[in-house]
C-alpha cells in the first residue's frame, strides 16, 4: 500500500506543478525560435553566454524574493541590498581582505539586513513593505556616505575574473567556450539546488507556505511563526548579498547606485513564474524562469534594435498578460 | 418596510399563491448533483425551516436563490411567474437577501456605513457620516438590536457583526430573508434578539428561509420545516406533524442515542491540574483532566472559558497561579511549550485559526508532525503520504485526493481535518473549543467517536462548547463558567439542564 503511495506521490505533484513550469520554459523557448530567426546576432558564441549572465543575478534575487513573497510578505530592498554589498565587498577588497574573508564578511553584512527586516516586522510590527521600504532607501545612502559617493574599482584580478569565466575553465582549466557554462550562470544553480530541496521537501518550507497561507493556524499547530519570518527575510537579503558579490565581480566595480530597480525585476520574475503576492503559492524554479524570460525579453528587444524605452513597456504587458492566465488556470482549478 | 403593504393588501390570495416556488430545480456541478429535482413552495410570511447534513445541497439552493450560481435545470418561481434569477442582482432586484454563515462585511467602515453601504446618504455630493449614523441608530433601536450605529464593525464580536449583517439583509425592502446558521456565533441575548426580529418580520408577511442545525430553534421558530438529504427533498411538514427524532431520521439515519454515543472509559491518572489559575478574562480556577475524561466547559460567551483554555496552550500565559502537568510544576509560554508537553488545541474558528485554505489536506494534516517526519533534513515522502492517507482514510475525510485544497472540503470535513491533525501528534490532552459549530448531525457523530477513540488511547480532553447538551451528554466532569470564575462542578448528567443553564447565567 504505502509503497504504491510513494511511486504515485511524484506523479500527481507534478501533474499540480509543472504544467505552468512546463508553460514558462514553452514560451522560454519560442522566444528563443523567434530571435534566432528574426536576428543573426541572438544564437552566437558571444551572445548567449552574455544572455545567461544577465540572467543569472535577477534569477537569484528572484529566488531569495521569492521566499519572502511565500510568507505573503514583500522584500523591496533587494536592490539596495545589491549595490550596498558591491559596495562593501569593494572595499574590503581595496583594503587587503582576503577574498573568501571578504565574501564570507559581505554575506553576513545580509545577513544582518534580513535579520535587521525579521526583527522589524515580529518584534515592531511593521508591515514588511514599510521596513523594506526603509531600507531600500537608507542602504543606498549608507553606500553613498561610505564612498563620499564615488565609485570604488576593485583590483583584485581573481575576484573580477571569476565572472567573466567559465565552469571547467575555472575548475580544471579546460577551455571549451563558448561551449562552456558561464561560473555566474553556475552560479544559479548552486542556489537552485538547496532552494528546491529547502522548498519543497523541508520542515521550514513548508512553515512558510503554512505561515503565508494562514499564520495563526500554523502558530496554534506549534510552527514558530517568528522563526519562519526571520528564516524568509534572511535568505531573501543573503541571496541579495550574494548577487552584490557577483554584480561587483562582474562591473569591477563596488557603488551604491548599482542596481537600481532590481527589485522590481526581482518581484516581476517571481510573480511571471507564478509565485503570489498573496502567499502561500510559488515554486523554486518559476523564479527562475521567470527571470530568464525577461532577460531573452531585454536581450531580444536590444538585439532587435527596438527602442528601450519601449522594452520597459512590453515587460510591463507582459507581466500583465502571463499573470492573468495564471490567474484563468487557477481559478479553473 | 415598504414591502409590508402590499403584501398584506393582497390578503387571503397572497396566502394561496406561493411568493417563491422552486420546480424541478437541478444543480449539477463537474463531480456532483448537488441539487436533484426540487420542488418546494413558500408561502409569503411563513418561517420555513430547512434542514439537512454537510453536503445535503443547503447552500447549493441558497446560492440558486441569491444568484450566485445559476441553475443547471428546472425553475424559479416568483409571485407565480418564472423568475431568471442569474446574478445576486437579479435577485437582489426581487426582494430577496441572506444572511451569510460568515460575515461578508467591511471590517473598517463603521456599524452605519456598513448599513447604508450601495446606499449611501449624500448631500451636494457629500457623504453625511452624522446623519447616517443617526438613522442607522434608528434602525438599529427600531429592530431591536443593541448595537452602536458608530462603532467600527470589526471591533465588534462575531455575534455582533451578525447582528449588522441580519439588520443590513432586513431593512432593505426584503420580501424573502434567508438566514444561514445565525445563531452560530450568537450569544443566548443575540439570538433573543434575532429570534425577535424574524418573528416582526414574519409578522410584516416576509417570508423567512431559516436554515440551522440546531433543531431546537427551528421548532422555535418554524410554521414548517423541509428536510434535503443527498440534494434531494426528503419531506416538507407542518413543525406541529413532527419532531427531533423524526427530523433527524429524515437527515440521515441514525437517533439521537447514536449521535452522543460515549463509550465508558476507564479514568487513568491526572494529566493536568490548575490551582487558582488567573489569566486575562479569568480568575482563580481550579481543575483537572484525567486519562479517559471529557472535562466539558460551559458557560456564555465572554464567560472566560476560551481565554482559560488559551492561556493552558501558550497562546496568552496566565499570570499567576499553578499548573501541573503529570504532577509536576510546569510554565507554559507559549505554544509550542504546550505542543511539546502533549497539548493539543482544536481552535473555534476553522477558518481563521484551524486551517491553511488554500493549502492542500495533506499538508494540513501533516503541519503538527513534520518535525516527526524528517529524516535528517528532509521530509521523508513516504512516510508523509502513507500518514495523510491514513488520516484521510481512518476520519473519513471527503476529498478527491490529498492533494485538494482545504477550501474546497465542505464545513464537516474541514472541521475534520482541524482535529484529525492531531491524532498523529499523539497528544495526552486535547481541548477541542466548539469542535462542532456549524456541522451537520453525521459529522457530529463521527467527532464524538473521535474523541471516544482518543479516551481510549488514555488522553484526556477538554471540551467547550456553548451548545448544552453536547457539554450535558458527553462531559464526565462539567465545569460552568460565569464572568471568568469557575462557577459550579457537576458529574455525568447530575445537575438538570435548567441548573446548568441557570448557573451559567447567573439566576
Amino acid at each position: 500500500m504505502s509503497i504504491t503511495q510513494v511511486e504515485a506521490a511524484p506523479v500527481i505533484r507534478r501533474k499540480l506543478h509543472i504544467p505552468f513550469g512546463l508553460t514558462l520554459v514553452l514560451l522560454l523557448l519560442v522566444l528563443c525560435a523567434l530571435l534566432t530567426y528574426f536576428t543573426d546576432s541572438f544564437l552566437t558564441e558571444r551572445n548567449i553566454p552574455n544572455l545567461l549572465r544577465q540572467g543569472a543575478m535577477i534569477a537569484i534575487l528572484a529566488l531569495g524574493e521569492t521566499f519572502v513573497i511565500i510568507t505573503a510578505g514583500i522584500d523591496l530592498s533587494v536592490g539596495a541590498v545589491v549595490g550596498f554589498t558591491s559596495v562593501i565587498v569593494a572595499w574590503l577588497l581595496t583594503h587587503d581582505v582576503s577574498i573568501w574573508l571578504s565574501i564570507l564578511i559581505t554575506l553576513g553584512i545580509g545577513l544582518g539586513i534580513g535579520c535587521f527586516h525579521a526583527f522589524g516586522i515580529v518584534k515592531m510590527g511593521l508591515p514588511p513593505f514599510i521596513i523594506t521600504l526603509a531600507t531600500l532607501t537608507s542602504l543606498r545612502g549608507i553606500g553613498l556616505l561610505m564612498t563620499n559617493g564615488a565609485t570604488i574599482s576593485i583590483t583584485n584580478d581573481t575576484f573580477t575574473d571569476f565572472s567573466r569565466n567559465d565552469l571547467l575553465n575555472s575548475l580544471f582549466g579546460i577551455d571549451i567556450s563558448p561551449f562552456d557554462v558561464p561560473n555566474l550562470f553556475a552560479m544559479v544553480v548552486l542556489v537552485a539546488v538547496p532552494a528546491w530541496l529547502f522548498l519543497s521537501h523541508s520542515r521550514w518550507g513548508r512553515y512558510l507556505f503554512a505561515v503565508g497561507s494562514n499564520s495563526e493556524a500554523a502558530r496554534l499547530s506549534g510552527v514558530s511563526v517568528t522563526r519562519t519570518i526571520f528564516l524568509a527575510y534572511i535568505l531573501s537579503s543573503v541571496c541579495a548579498a550574494f548577487v552584490g558579490l557577483l554584480l561587483a565581480s562582474r562591473i569591477g566595480i563596488g557603488n551604491a547606485t548599482q542596481a537600481e530597480g532590481w527589485e522590481l525585476q526581482a518581484i516581476a520574475s517571481s510573480v511571471i513564474g507564478g509565485t503570489s503576492l498573496f502567499g502561500a503559492v510559488g515554486s523554486w524554479h518559476g523564479p527562475l524562469l521567470g527571470a530568464f524570460i525577461l532577460a531573452t525579453i531585454n536581450n531580444g528587444a536590444n538585439l532587435l534594435n527596438v527602442n528601450s524605452f519601449w522594452q520597459r513597456i512590453i515587460t510591463g504587458g507582459l507581466i500583465i498578460v502571463i499573470v492573468y492566465f495564471d490567474q484563468l488556470r487557477r481559478r479553473r482549478r | 418596510m415598504t414591502t409590508a403593504s402590499p403584501t398584506l393588501a393582497a390578503g387571503v390570495a397572497a396566502d394561496r399563491v406561493p411568493i417563491l416556488e422552486l420546480r424541478k430545480l437541478d444543480k449539477r456541478f463537474t463531480g456532483t448533483h448537488a441539487l436533484k429535482a426540487v420542488d418546494l413552495a413558500f408561502m409569503p410570511g411563513e418561517v420555513h425551516a430547512i434542514v439537512g447534513e454537510n453536503g445535503a445541497g443547503k447552500s447549493t439552493l441558497i446560492k440558486l436563490l441569491t444568484g450566485v450560481h445559476v441553475r443547471s435545470s428546472g425553475d424559479i418561481m416568483w409571485q407565480g411567474q418564472v423568475a431568471p434569477i442569474a446574478t445576486p442582482h437579479d435577485s437582489i432586484a426581487l426582494g430577496i437577501n441572506a444572511v451569510h454563515q460568515e460575515v461578508v462585511l467591511c471590517p473598517a467602515l463603521t456599524v452605519a456605513a456598513n448599513l447604508f453601504l450601495g446606499d449611501e446618504e449624500v448631500k451636494y455630493g457629500f457623504l453625511q457620516h452624522r446623519a447616517m449614523v443617526r438613522d442607522a441608530q434608528k434602525i438599529l433601536d427600531e429592530i431591536g438590536f443593541n448595537l452602536p450605529a458608530g462603532a467600527v464593525l470589526g471591533t465588534l464580536t462575531i455575534g455582533q457583526q451578525q447582528l449588522v449583517a441580519t439588520a443590513r439583509a432586513a431593512t432593505r425592502g426584503t420580501k424573502f430573508l434567508i438566514f444561514d446558521e445565525p445563531t452560530a456565533y450568537l450569544t443566548r441575548q443575540e439570538a433573543a434578539q434575532l429570534f425577535a426580529l424574524i418573528r416582526r418580520l414574519k409578522a410584516r408577511g416576509v417570508t423567512i428561509v431559516y436554515i440551522s442545525h440546531r433543531l431546537e430553534e427551528v421548532f422555535d421558530l418554524a410554521d414548517r420545516v423541509s428536510i434535503l438529504r443527498d440534494g434531494e427533498l426528503v419531506s416538507t411538514s407542518r413543525i406541529e406533524d413532527t419532531d427531533e427524532e423524526r427530523l433527524i431520521r429524515g437527515m440521515i439515519n441514525r437517533t439521537i442515542e447514536q449521535v452522543f454515543h460515549k463509550d465508558e472509559v476507564p479514568f487513568g491518572n491526572t494529566i493536568l491540574e490548575t490551582r487558582h489559575l488567573t489569566g486575562r478574562g479569568f480568575s482563580d480556577v481550579s481543575m483537572s483532566v484525567r486519562q479517559g475524561e471529557i472535562v466539558g466547559l460551559y458557560g456564555l460567551i465572554g464567560a472566560g472559558r476560551s481565554e482559560f483554555v488559551l492561556s493552558l496552550f501558550g497562546r496568552e500565559p496566565a499570570t499567576g497561579g499553578e499548573i501541573l502537568w503529570q504532577d509536576k510544576p510546569v510554565k507554559i509560554r507559549n505554544e509550542r511549550d504546550a505542543l511539546s508537553l502533549g497539548i493539543a488545541l482544536a481552535p473555534e474558528s476553522r477558518r481563521d485559526q484551524g486551517l491553511c485554505l488554500n493549502m492542500p489536506v495533506g499538508f494540513n494534516i501533516n503541519l503538527p508532525v513534520l518535525r516527526r517526519l524528517t529524516r535528517g533534513i528532509l521530509i521523508a515522502g513516504g512516510p508523509e503520504t502513507s500518514a495523510a492517507e491514513r488520516q484521510i482514510g481512518d476520519l473519513r475525510i471527503k476529498t478527491a485526493s490529498r492533494h485538494a485544497l482545504a477550501s474546497s472540503l465542505s464545513g464537516g470535513n474541514q472541521q475534520k481535518i482541524v482535529i484529525g491533525k492531531w491524532l498523529n501528534h499523539g497528544a495526552k490532552l486535547f481541548i477541542f473549543d466548539e469542535p462542532t459549530v456549524g456541522v451537520d448531525v453525521g459529522t457530529k457523530a463521527e467527532i464524538y467517536r473521535l474523541m471516544g477513540t482518543l479516551l481510549q488511547q488514555g488522553a484526556g480532553i477538554i471540551l467547550i462548547s456553548s451548545y448544552l447538551p453536547e457539554v450535558y451528554e458527553l462531559a464526565d466532569t462539567l465545569h460552568v463558567f460565569r464572568r471568568g470564575q469557575l462557577v459550579a462542578s457537576h458529574g455525568h448528567k447530575v445537575a438538570s439542564h435548567e441548573d446548568v443553564l441557570s448557573e451559567a447565567i447567573g439566576v
